[in-house]
């Protein structure tokens, strides 16, 4: 590249009581580049960025080298010009963005406070400013939104206030530190895509650490992968994603886009659930919260169906209403002939074995208490030592696993005890409750791979709850989508991922950053995206309840609730005007009479 | 994405943990109390109930304290020692007071147990059957909390008679409650946790639940009240028997004797409340350290 580099970082080296946690780092960032941090978790990259700023902190110690930010070396200025230097020259932007903002001040006057600090404005000049910058990242009415309190505000829009205040004073670098982890999808990419569009619209560079490699696919111009504490040489994203250059990235990647393992042809379905419902009643108020609306599921013999939906959809409430975890209020669940919503106490912790569940956070789904050996036997008719061993290599676990407690393993092998647990009660279907959410992405590898290997073999159902869709993709032969509560869509994996047609599966799958350079988000022509926030689901519309937030609603939507149709290519779509158009397109199809 | 730096940080955290000194003192005066509730009676130099000849004998001068030790242990013969002095009654004051414990520590530890296992069980009970017994549950546990402990403890003991039985069972009464809320509030946690719905999805019963997973995961904070309350209970023994509701004299027991001697104290014969009272407090200061620390470490 002829450009000099923004930021030239040389020799750049971090320690722990003797532990080097950043190596002789050498790195460039050219102005104007969004460049790519990637690696495991621990390979050192929060050190990494956290010392480019200055902001080591004990005990880590920083053991030499250089940080050239246009022409000037940050790490030899004395604290107070570094510190003139932050915020106004080279920003930061960490995870949790409700934790970086204070309670106690107005959102608008946290982002004038930063521009007060590099700007010559008085109070009224920077608050002004604020306001603008919140109008220039998409906030409707962001004079009413400046004044409030970090807890009044969205996660997403806390977010929205961090660019404004990392980008306020128009620094020339960004340095965004897993800026998304635990956001939904479609507020991760409003996010990114707003990031990105500030930083190109105030010339900014960004160094953008993620683990996630659809982030650095869809958004990066470069990547470099740290590794214990070393940064690879940066290459272009294009040549990454053809040839990744170490054996993380090469693993991560190695599940992309490839399809699972097709079930076995099955004509009776395993499990129907017809109408089943959920509400709960406030405490307080009285008011009913429709968690769970008239979902209709089936599931097959060995097969996996993926449900996904953002957080409050009520996927989990389904899941565990199927094995009645959650008594569920109305609707009928018949597995292997028998409901189970009317079946007796005595009956359902019979049949209840034949159904499991695996749930998201590892660690608490496990009794600290007990070991290995202990949670295994608790699932097995007898605590039988063969069979213990037997289920901790069918998940791979060594068998010296047996008398170890939960907290002495790490997430991805409590997730394997978790799992082996699930199968030793031979179950013929096993709820998946975002079983890799909580785990580094080298481990949701392994987890997914094992998931696929335990289905061939075992030929156990899944139903696959989670919000990542990458993994969904991986695991699932049929998806279903959620909105409040509903299921809006429901088709095989290549009709969801490659055509949803139901307007919120679009948004959502939109906002679906893939491993894949080929069809960079960045690079895309903004898709008619969803106006507005999720409606409350205590007070939901009369209609569809996307009526609101829908491009393309009509006068009809808004009043008539609408119902789940069944589309002659094997779909169910919740949404009459969508049905309409595909049966039209499709007018050999038309004498099906489906639609009514 | 940290996950180097936490490493390397939990190692020195745990060290600095282990140094606590407050939490090292407190389980050294924790230790000495209970080995002094057993053997303390056997190894008092003097016979606990019966007068020695000397009356209202000082303390000796600190400046003769090396001396005195050494014929001790020398085995060199010498007069009688009297480390603390002794009372009017020429009751020796030092036996008294490593005596008492086998009193003041055992009703507060038996106390505490009592109250622990009732408390504890009544909790789980609480926080897991139907809602209106757990109301219940409270309700009755305001009721015993409303009145002021001390006031309570002394007409209680007064009405079922001052003895080593009804002073226990008084103070496990007036303790329960303050298990049952610890209990409760943490079983009203612990039974959301995952691995409890989990060993549902296996078929296990309501009542195994409850036994086998919530209620040892709900205990820690109970056992580390346990630990603060047991000094709160000498504290309340000693009491008790101060204003003449607790255990009856003669018997060795920090409360009577600091009763004993206040009256001595104007005329100058400081010894005979003081010792007890230092006793006392120290006893109470090392139970909140031991409490303290073992909390500390739980919350890690």
């Amino acid at each position: 590249m002829p450009a000099e580099p923004l930021l030239s970082v040389r020799g750049l080296s971090v320690g722990f009581h003797g532990a080097i946690a950043v190596d002789a780092v050498d790195l460039d960032v050219m102005p104007g580049e969004i460049l790519g941090l990637t690696g495991d978790s621990g390979a050192g990259k929060s050190t990494l960025g956290l010392a480019l700023l200055g902001l080591t902190r004990p005990p880590g110690k920083l053991l030499g080298g250089h940080v050239t930010l246009e022409g000037e070396d940050l790490l030899a200025l004395p604290e107070d010009e570094l510190r003139k230097r932050r915020g106004s020259r080279i920003g930061l932007i960490v995870q949790n963005p409700r934790g970086a903002l204070s309670p106690l001040h107005t959102v608008g006057g946290q982002i004038g406070g930063v521009l007060r600090a590099h700007l010559p404005l008085g109070r009224k000049g920077a608050w002004q400013r604020a306001v603008e910058l919140l109008r220039g990242l998409g906030l409707n009415d962001p004079a009413r939104r400046a004044e409030a309190y970090p807890h009044e505000i969205s996660g997403g829009m806390a977010q929205r206030v961090l660019i404004a205040m990392a980008l306020g004073a128009g620094p020339r670098l960004l340095v965004a530190d897993e800026p998304t982890s635990g956001l939904d999808v479609t507020i991760q990419a409003q996010f990114l895509d707003e990031l990105a569009r500030a930083a190109r619209a105030a010339q900014s560079a960004v160094l953008l650490m993620t683990q996630d490699l659809g982030i650095i696919a869809n958004y990066c111009d470069r990547v470099a992968v740290m590794q214990q504490g070393r940064v690879l040489a940066p290459m272009s994203v294009r040549d990454f994603f053809a040839a990744p250059p170490d054996e993380y990235s090469r693993t991560l990647l190695s599940l992309r886009r490839e399809a699972p393992p097709a079930p076995p042809a099955q004509e009776t379905p395993l499990l129907v659930a017809k109408d089943l419902s959920k509400r709960f009643t406030l405490r307080g108020s009285g008011k009913v919260l429709q968690a769970v609306d008239r979902v209709e599921l089936t599931l097959h013999r060995g097969e996996t169906l993926g449900l996904v939906g953002e957080s409050g959809s009520g996927k989990t409430t389904v899941g565990r209403c199927l094995l009645r975890l959650v008594e569920p209020s109305g609707g009928s669940i018949e597995f292997e002939g028998q409901d189970l919503v009317t079946l007796k106490p005595a009956e359902l912790r019979r049949l209840r074995k034949r159904v499991q569940i695996v749930f998201q956070d590892p660690f608490d789904a496990l009794d600290p208490r007990w070991t290995a050996a202990e949670i295994l036997g608790e699932a097995l008719e007898k605590r039988d030592p063969a069979r213990i061993a037997e289920l901790l290599a069918l998940v791979d676990l060594p068998a010296t696993t047996a008398a170890q407690h939960p907290r002495s393993l790490s997430a991805g092998a409590q997730q394997r005890l978790s799992i082996a647990r699930a199968i030793a009660a031979e179950p013929m279907l096993i709820v998946l409750d975002e079983p890799t959410s909580a785990l580094t992405p080298l481990a949701r590898v392994g987890i997914v791979r094992l998931l696929r290997r335990l289905q061939e073999k075992l030929g156990t159902a899944y139903l696959f709850i989670s919000h990542d869709l990458n993994t969904v993709e991986q695991l699932s032969h049929r998806v279903a989508v959620m909105y409040l509560g509903q299921i809006v869509e429901q088709g095989s994996r290549v009709q969801i991922f490659e055509a949803p047609r139901h307007p919120y599966a679009r948004a959502l799958l939109a906002a679906h950053l893939a491993p894949d350079p080929a069809r960079r988000r960045i690079d895309r022509a903004p898709e008619a995206a969803l106006a507005g926030e999720i409606p409350s689901p205590v007070d939901l519309p009369r209609g569809c309840y996307l009526a609101g937030r829908c491009p393309q609603a009509q006068e009809a939507c808004r009043t008539t609730p609408q119902r789940l149709i069944a589309l002659p290519d094997g779909r169910a779509l919740r949404c009459a005007p969508e049905a309409a158009r595909a049966m039209n397109t499709e007018p050999t199809l038309i004498a099906g009479g489906v639609l009514t | 994405m940290s996950g180097a730096a936490l490493s390397v940080e939990t190692a020195p955290r745990t060290a600095r943990q282990a140094r606590d000194p407050l939490f090292l003192l407190g389980s050294a005066i924790v230790v000495l109390s209970l080995v002094l509730m057993v053997i303390g009676p056997w190894i008092a130099p003097y016979d606990v109930g019966r007068p020695t000849d000397d009356i209202a004998v000082p303390p000796p001068d600190l400046a003769e304290v090396p001396g005195l030790l050494y014929a001790v242990i020398t085995g060199a013969p010498h007069e009688p020692i009297h480390w603390f002095g002794t009372d009017t009654a020429g009751l020796d004051v030092f036996s008294r007071v490593i005596a008492a414990p086998r009193t003041d520590v055992a009703i507060a530890l038996g106390a505490n147990l009592a109250s622990l296992v009732l408390g504890s069980l009544l909790g789980l009970l609480a926080g897991t059957a139907r809602p209106w017994l757990g109301a219940l549950e409270m309700r009755l546990s305001d009721l015993v909390q409303a009145f002021p402990v001390f006031i309570t403890g002394m007409i209680l003991v007064t009405l079922a008679g001052r003895s080593f039985t009804t002073i226990v069972l008084t103070l496990a009464l007036l303790y329960t409650p303050i298990y049952v809320r610890l209990t409760r509030a943490e079983v009203l946690t612990q039974r959301h946790r995952g691995f409890v719905d989990a060993a549902r999805a296996l078929g296990k019963g309501e009542a195994f639940l409850a036994l086998r997973h919530v209620l040892p995961n709900a205990l820690a904070p109970a056992l580390i009240q346990a630990s603060v309350t047991v000094g709160f209970a000498i504290l309340m023994t000693a009491g008790l028997s101060f204003v003449g509701a607790g255990v009856r004299p003669p018997a060795p027991e920090w409360g009577l004797m600091i009763a004993a001697g206040a009256d001595q104290i104007i005329q100058g014969e400081w010894w005979t409340s003081v010792f007890p009272g230092l006793a006392i407090s120290l006893t109470v200061f090392g139970y909140a350290c031991f409490g303290n620390g073992l909390e500390r470490r739980h919350a890690r």
